[in-house]
């Protein structure tokens, strides 16, 4: 194993009900890269990613997040889960608490950081998406833009060392795709380690420092964002990119 | 006309004299509702949460438990309570009769906690599992708040349902309002005037609840909430 790769996956192997979802997967990302994983649907994207943050219990193979390995026995699985930053399709804020406290919340909970500290995080990283006038609404009443820019915000105030993105603009209507992709882009910019599922090629194009395709649960191929979306050598990935380009 | 009006007076005053009598039982009837209400609460969230336990000892034992109670009438519950265990624990009236009932209604908002957990997305669960929460600060700070939301107005129905029920207590001796109602009954023989009163007064008292519950739920609602 590569003890300087931050995400450390080997010969993973999740199921449901027999099926494969994951098979066999190995990968190893380095700090502050930037991973785009590309598939076609029920390929084993999102439950790859589920699985690297501890979402999904896999059957069998070895995850290692930053030195720490991944127990779902152990009771301090959520002592790793807080080094890793998740934003879903569905953003999950949570509805009953208002923008400003779904941000100080796990930071209170988790980190124990007094409310004041919580608050100027949340203040630092709602500016930062652009959303400092929206501290005091409640999820229901912003934009699904805007709510996908806020769980950003609410992941990253754990201070994440990686951050996991699960079809973040899928759910989004074309005009608000851009700005969730433009604080992704930030992100990136900033050397953040991101490990992202999307469709958005032009994205992947510009971000990506790797891009990995998969298909019916294994990598099919790996390497530059340039190599995989101009010289793909799987006839599946030339398939794939036939047909989103 | 004057026949009617002192008809009316006579009335009045006949109906007076049964709410003066069945006035001191209306506290008790108050505190046995409140009091085993909050033990129903207390025993349901925990039945509630076992239910839904990925322990199966947890879960299982909890179905049993819910099968059990609301599989007995809480007239014979009281009994066993009182008559049963209470002669083996020493128990007297009233906490055997808040027991019974408090057990009860357990069952019952077990069953509407396990609903109100289980109606919460599982989007909701990871998101907080995967901001590094604990299963119980999961639930202490996102599931339960807006399970909580989800369930005012079933637990509410359940709460006029056991104010309602305390007065199968009456049975045990207690001195609630259905037994003063009783007492007044039997002594002064006024079927009519005594039953009628005794029904107003809980129906006072629980529209005042139902209004309490309107004004809770009001209280909670969050913005564009849509299950409120």
């Amino acid at each position: 194993m590569n003890t300087s790769s931050i995400i450390e996956a080997k010969e993973l192997v999740k199921k449901f009900g027999g099926q494969k979802a994951v098979d066999g997967v190995s990968l190893s990302v380095q700090k502050g890269e930037v991973i785009v994983i590309l598939g076609p649907s029920g390929s084993g994207k999102s439950t790859l990613l589920r699985c690297l943050n501890g979402l999904e219990r896999f059957d069998s193979g070895e995850v290692v997040i930053d030195g720490e390995k991944m127990d779902h026995g152990h009771k301090a699985i959520h002592q790793v889960r807080k080094k890793i930053g998740m934003v879903f399709q569905q953003f999950n804020l949570f509805p009953h608490l208002n923008v400003l406290k779904n941000l100080t919340l796990a930071q209170e909970v988790v980190l124990n950081r007094d409310k004041d500290r919580a608050e100027r995080k949340a203040s630092e990283l709602l500016s930062k998406v652009g959303l400092t006038d929206k501290k005091d609404s409640f999820p229901a009443q912003l934009s699904g833009g805007e709510q996908q820019r806020v769980a950003i915000a609410r992941a990253l105030s754990l201070n994440p060392s990686i951050m996991m993105f699960d079809e973040p603009t899928s759910a989004l209507d074309p005009e608000m795709i851009g700005e969730v992709l433009g604080v992704m882009k930030e992100l990136a910019k900033e050397g953040m380690t991101m490990l992202v599922v999307t469709h958005e090629i032009g994205f992947a194009r510009e971000v990506a420092d790797r891009i990995v395709f998969m298909d019916e649960g294994k990598i099919v191929e790996k390497g530059s964002a340039d190599q995989i979306l101009n010289r793909p050598k799987n006839q599946r990935t030339r398939e794939f990119l036939s047909n989103v380009l | 006309m004057l026949d009617i009006i002192n008809w009316l007076f006579l009335q009045i005053k006949i109906l007076f004299n049964i709410l003066k009598f069945l006035g001191p039982a209306i506290p008790m009837t108050i505190k046995i509702t409140i009091l085993s209400f909050a033990l129903s609460l207390f025993l349901g969230l925990f039945v509630g949460i076992a239910r839904i336990s990925k322990r199966r000892f947890f879960s299982f034992l909890s179905k049993i438990y819910v099968d059990l109670i609301r599989g007995v009438p809480l007239l014979v519950q009281i009994f066993f309570i009182y008559f049963g265990l209470g002669k083996i624990l020493n128990l007297d009236r009233f906490l055997a009769g808040v027991l019974a009932v408090g057990i009860c209604y357990s069952a019952y908002l077990a069953e509407i906690f396990r609903a109100g957990i289980q109606a919460i997305p599982r989007g909701q669960f990871e998101a907080a599992l995967s901001l590094g929460m604990t299963p119980y600060q999961t639930l202490r700070h996102i599931i339960l708040p807006q399970s909580f939301r989800i369930v005012i107005p079933p637990v509410a129905n359940e709460f006029i349902a056991s104010l309602k029920d305390s007065s199968l207590v009456s049975i045990i001796g207690l001195r609630e309002l259905t037994r003063a109602g009783r007492e007044y009954y039997s002594t002064y023989f006024v079927d009519f005037h005594t039953w009628l009163l005794v029904g107003l007064i809980y129906l006072v008292m629980t529209l005042s609840l139902s209004r309490v519950v309107s004004w809770t739920e009001k209280k909670f609602k969050v913005h564009g909430y849509g299950v409120m």
